[in-house]
């Protein structure tokens, strides 16, 4: 079990004031076996006139919050303790089922039930349809192999194809230029990947979520750890050593399995289901934005069970 | 289904019934199309019974001059189209361009037992639809039973997420549904597509009615034509009595949101909510605070309970949904979810628009009431299920394909070569649904002396009217498309006609009257002045002033320039510095006394430039753009008028490339222009309700009269003291003119022309609407009347002088001209501050919550 405190700050400063800011977060880490919230605290400055916290419709909390007085900058601090237990130790990626077999359980037969998972089988509006990808994906996917281990090498070809190189997009580029250029931030690898599995008729999930700078292994520092983190999930359900939900992990960021060093926050179609902090201002003017993320290790790092 | 009777409750014998007018009408009409259902002709060419009996009620239906009178009455109609303004948008790769709305002379007839079909078949689907809403916002056992592909669900653009399992206040997701029918050729009906988000049309079928219900006035009464009034009624009744209930006790506010003056059907949003007595408000009039929903208002913020919505669900809410929508209030997601606003229709309801929705909903009807469906959906197949796209890919040529997730426009419609389409559905079989082609019935339409039949499709509205009961609008749009293989929308030259719903029973005389109010009803039924209109009620009031001004300014200026002796230098002066500060001549241009040549010419070019001058044409424009954003507030007289007059001046005005009007053009037009905007002045001072918003039109008028009459006097005096154009009698006279004062000069002082008297009358005079101290006398009492505190209104007082106009005759005892004139002056130059100081300060407190623009952060 790893115990981490992760830090999540952002600033905006306005050159005008703002008279009315609707902002909405999605800033609290997910609970589940695999990772418990011993604390969660969202400070917002100034203090919002209005707040609600709920769930969202892909199980995600999330916090609306309204500044009904005029402000010149918002801060937003969003401090988590989370307790990982390791995950995906056991994955026998070899005895997945075939991907084949499972892209066939999805499409729509009259009179019978339907598969949850089909949801993020379709085009989102960050991840359209883009032929291109397919052909992409085909090469790790020949007919029968089993699926696990051909979004491993998916993953893989995606980390060694393309080239992290922050600032390189923004959340505006489409998914295609970013195909085309060869290049992104953790975000466009997390919709590359998902878009290609997606093309094959397979279910994939964006994760927005945090890393640890090092991990407890003391393994080499990864991309993406002063940032919120987003990687993917693709849904390989009866493999040995995923959850029963069927939900794989896979960061083609850094082209690993995450283990107990990826703190999950949201799941959704993509990044428009899941973003950290957006909203929507009236006045303003031109602003920055600053983002600032610390992950670190808080407790000792007990033995695996 | 009820069948009821086709018995006219006229004396009627078919076997008598040939009328010489029906006798025109077929020998006028093209042959009948074989394979096709005739609205007008049973198989054999006789005319159907409804159409015997409708030609029988055609006005004086004396043989011969029949067709020679439907072409009259086709430019009558055009002309009435022209004259209310009706238009409708029309997208293109240029942008947008409004368009003059199409309607044909002859309606649609439809029999009583036809309709009665149709009503319950239209009311059976209506439920439908909204226990598919309720189940999928909720249990979402279509999904689970196998009963609707999730994918077209999910896919959808227009199924929210975050309104799952969210009860809409009143219990009610839809509040009207239009559905798309249209007649094969065995005459039966079937249902083509549905409209579930913010259906258009029923604007437009309201002033089709009243536009050819005037022409057959017989044939209206006798065949006893359904009226569509109670309809609109019901659909205001229902969304206040579910707005009631989240309003608590006091009295509910709906409103009619529109995406704005470029959408394809603004026409009608305006005329609807001047119809519906509801304010017509755009995304950025809204506001939320605390997931409740307000009306930024002249007066500050008003809550609002229900919204009766022409805005797609997509650009609703840019915090959750489209992102890039400018059109959408901020939180609007929040309030619905929180049920403190009812949404007419409720957001999320897009996606039962798809196209492949309508092959699932016998099985769907089965599962959810139990029942097959009355009327049939055209045969459709969704790519998508595997099983379906087998069965017809062989088959394109006969079918329709449409998109299956339809963006932007709301054709589905795709024109693609069948080898194409087969690819593109290979690659992406859940995006494409293909349709059965229908041979729609022939619709009779008169033009140019011939009778068509033109293929039509009937746009029918469900209206709930509560507790799960629906209620038909009887009549609807029908839309004729110009050939078979073209398009019924509006978009690609598709005509409109009325369509008359015939009845065995008695007609339904209803009229728009509200039901009994109570007292607390009429004090809150007050129309709220949004900030926006109260802003552009304000430049109305200023532009329309202006341009008066403006006018006369031209006019006098021009006058001069055409006498016959030169009037004097300082008069030349002045002339031409007003007109260069007032925007007739171009900063630059040379002075009359300078070049006059070129000065005229700069003028005369000026007139009509709405682009590159700032002159009278500029000015019309502006007043026609502000009236245009008032179109709800404004009398069809009041905008018509500003409309044409603008278009008039232009068109009398133009003139060869490179050529300049000339002044017999040009006099002739400013002299009617000068009489249309009286016309328009008298429209605003004399027939609008004197409620805030007619105060700020007025104040605005006010402020900027004075603004006019500082800088002409100020024109006229010279500097320091000088008494400048105001030493001749031509200087006298122009400034006379300018302060539209002559008459009463004369009449006051015959012809001494001296300061003094010119002093009593411009300035001092409270009596006089164009002096100082008539102007600041109105001007007073008006700001007293505007809305707030006491101790708001007080510092708009105090930019004034306190009474009269801030000077007294006594002040000037025993002056000469020269004191006199520094004295004008020095009042002047005070006054133009105060009333640019006094329009900065109403800007700042009635206006600035309309400002502000919106950006995502």
């Amino acid at each position: 079990m790893t115990t981490l405190e992760i830090v999540h700050e952002t600033r905006y400063a306005y050159a005008a004031p703002v008279a009315l800011a609707h902002h909405l977060a999605h800033l609290r880490p997910l609970a589940d076996a695999a990772q418990r919230v011993l604390g969660f605290d969202l400070q917002i400055t100034p203090v919002p006139g209005h707040r609600q916290d709920s769930v969202d419709s892909f199980g995600n909390a999330q916090c609306h919050f309204s500044l009904l007085a005029p402000h010149g900058a918002l801060v937003v601090r969003a401090a988590s303790r989370v307790v990982l237990a390791p995950r995906f130790g056991a994955l026998e990626a070899a005895r997945a089922p075939a991907w084949d077999a499972v892209a066939a359980r999805l499409p729509y037969v009259a009179r019978t039930p339907f598969e949850p998972a089909l949801e993020f089988a379709l085009p989102s509006p960050y991840v359209p349809r883009l032929e291109a990808l397919r052909d992409y994906a085909r090469r790790s996917f020949p007919p029968g192999r089993p699926l696990a281990e051909a979004a491993i090498d998916l993953m893989r070809r995606i980390h060694a194809d393309f080239r992290y190189e922050s600032a390189s997009t923004d959340v505006d580029t489409p998914l295609a230029t970013a195909f085309q250029q060869r290049r992104g931030v953790c975000q466009d690898f997390a919709h590359l990947m998902a878009g290609a599995l997606r093309m094959l008729g397979l279910p994939a999930r964006y994760v927005s979520g945090y890393l640890l700078t090092q991990p407890p292994e003391g393994g080499p520092a990864m991309v993406g750890a002063d940032a919120s983190h987003a990687w993917v999930q693709a849904w390989c359900p009866g493999t040995p050593g995923v959850p029963a939900d069927g939900w794989l992990d896979l960061d083609p960021t850094n082209d690993v399995v995450p283990g107990s060093g990826h703190v999950r926050v949201a799941v959704g179609r993509d990044f428009g289901d899941v973003t950290p902090l957006r909203g929507v201002i009236r006045g303003g003017g031109r602003h920055t934005l600053a983002v600032a993320v610390t992950t670190r290790v808080a407790g000792p790092v007990v033995a695996n069970a | 289904m009820p069948v009821a009777p086709t018995q006219s409750s006229l004396p009627f014998d078919p076997a008598g019934a040939r009328s010489p007018a029906l006798d025109v009408l077929l020998r006028h009409a093209r042959p009948a199309e074989p394979g096709v259902w005739d609205e007008l002709r049973a198989t054999g060419g006789a005319a159907r019974e409804l159409w015997q009996r409708f030609a029988a009620l055609l006005p004086d239906a004396a043989a011969g001059d029949l067709a020679a009178d439907l072409d009259r009455r086709v430019g009558q109609v055009a002309q009435q189209l022209a004259q209310d303004g009706v238009t409708h948008n029309v997208f293109d790769e240029r942008g947008v361009a409004s368009r003059p709305w199409s309607l044909e002379l002859l309606p649609l007839l439809i029999e009583p037992a036809d309709w009665a079909a149709i009503e319950a078949a239209v009311t059976q689907r209506a439920g439908l639809l909204e226990a598919m809403l309720a189940d999928l916002y909720g249990a979402r056992t279509l999904f689970s039973e196998g009963l609707l592909p999730p994918a077209l669900c999910l896919r959808h653009p227009g199924y929210l997420r975050p309104m799952l399992g969210v009860q809409p206040p009143g219990g009610l997701r839809l509040h009207i549904v239009a559905f798309d029918l249209a007649r094969g050729p065995d005459g039966r009906w079937w249902v083509v597509a549905q409209r579930t988000q913010g259906p258009s049309g029923l604007g437009y079928v309201l002033h089709n009615r009243i536009t050819i219900a005037r022409q057959f006035p017989d044939a209206f009464r006798e065949l006893r034509v359904q009226h569509i009034a109670s309809s609109y009624r019901r659909l205001l009744d229902t969304l206040e009595a579910a707005a009631r209930e989240v309003a608590g006790n006091t009295t509910p506010r709906t409103v009619l949101l529109t995406p704005g003056p470029y959408s394809e059907t603004y026409f009608e949003h305006a005329y609807l909510a001047r119809y519906l007595g509801l304010p017509l408000v755009e995304g950025g009039d809204l506001t939320v605070r605390d997931d409740r929903l307000y009306l930024k208002t002249v007066e500050g913020l008003e809550p609002v309970h229900a919204v009766l919505r022409r805005l797609d669900d997509d650009w609703c809410d840019p915090l959750e949904l489209r992102p890039d929508s400018a059109l959408g209030v901020p939180g609007l997601l929040q309030a619905a979810r929180a049920g403190t606003v009812v949404m007419a229709n409720a957001l999320g309801s897009a996606f039962l628009e798809s196209p492949a929705v309508q092959g699932f909903l016998p099985g769907i009807a089965q599962r959810l009431l139990g029942q097959d469906l009355l009327m049939p959906s055209l045969p459709t197949w969704w790519c998508g299920e595997q099983a379906a796209w087998r069965d017809v890919r062989g088959q394109l040529a006969d079918k329709v394909v449409r998109s299956t997730f339809p963006r932007g426009g709301r054709t589905s419609q795709v024109q693609q070569a069948h080898e194409a389409a087969r690819a593109a559905i290979e690659l992406d079989p859940d995006g494409w649904t293909l349709q059965d082609r229908l041979r729609f019935s022939r619709a009779p339409i008169w033009g140019d002396g011939a009778l068509t039949p033109r293929p039509a499709m009937v746009r029918v509205y469900a209206i709930a009217s509560g507790a799960g009961r629906w209620h038909v609008l009887p009549g609807g749009m029908t839309r004729v498309a110009q050939r078979e293989d073209t398009s019924v929308s509006m978009q690609r030259g598709g005509s409109s006609l009325d369509t008359w719903v015939l009845t065995d029973g008695p007609v339904d005389t209803f009229s728009m009257l509200p039901p009994r109010l109570q007292v607390d009803d009429i004090a809150a039924r007050r129309r709220p002045v949004s900030s926006r209109t109260g802003e552009n009620l304000f430049w109305l009031g200023r532009y329309t002033e202006r341009t008066e001004q403006l006018v006369r300014l031209a006019r006098a200026t021009l006058m001069l320039i055409d006498a016959d002796s030169d009037a004097d230098e300082p008069v030349q002066r002045a002339v031409s510095a007003m007109a260069v500060s007032s925007g007739l001549a171009p900063y630059g241009v040379p002075t009359l006394v300078q070049a006059p040549h070129l000065f005229e010419r700069a003028l005369l070019a000026g007139l009509a430039d709405a682009q590159g001058a700032y002159s009278i044409a500029y000015n019309l424009r502006a007043l026609a753009r502000a009236s245009q954003a008032l179109r709800e507030r404004l009398s069809s007289e009041q905008w018509g008028l500003i409309r044409t007059m603008g278009e008039a001046f232009e068109d009398t005005l133009k003139t060869a490339p490179g050529a300049l009007p000339t002044l017999p053009q040009v006099l002739p037009a400013l002299d009617r222009l000068a009489l249309e905007l009286a016309a328009v002045t008298g429209a605003q001072t004399d027939r609008m309700t004197r409620d805030h918003g007619w105060r700020l039109l007025t104040v605005g008028r006010l402020i900027e009269r004075l603004l006019g009459l500082t800088a002409r006097l100020q024109a006229f005096l010279g500097a320091g003291g000088a008494v400048g154009a105001l030493g001749s009698a031509a200087g006298i006279d122009l400034l006379l003119e300018l302060f539209d004062s002559a008459i009463t000069f004369r009449a006051r002082y015959q012809r001494h022309e001296d300061l003094l008297a010119i002093t009593d009358l411009l300035v001092l005079d409270t009596s006089n609407p164009r002096a100082y101290g008539g102007v600041l006398r109105r001007l007073r009492t008006e700001l007293t009347k505007l809305p707030g505190p006491a101790t708001a209104l007080e510092p708009f007082l105090a930019r004034l002088p306190a009474e009269g106009a801030g000077l007294t005759l006594e002040a000037l005892r025993g002056a000469g001209n020269e004191r006199i004139a520094a004295a004008l002056g020095r009042l002047s130059a005070e006054l133009a501050e105060a009333a640019a100081a006094l329009a900065e300060d109403i800007g700042h407190r009635y206006f600035t919550l309309a400002h502000g623009q919106e950006q995502r952060v």
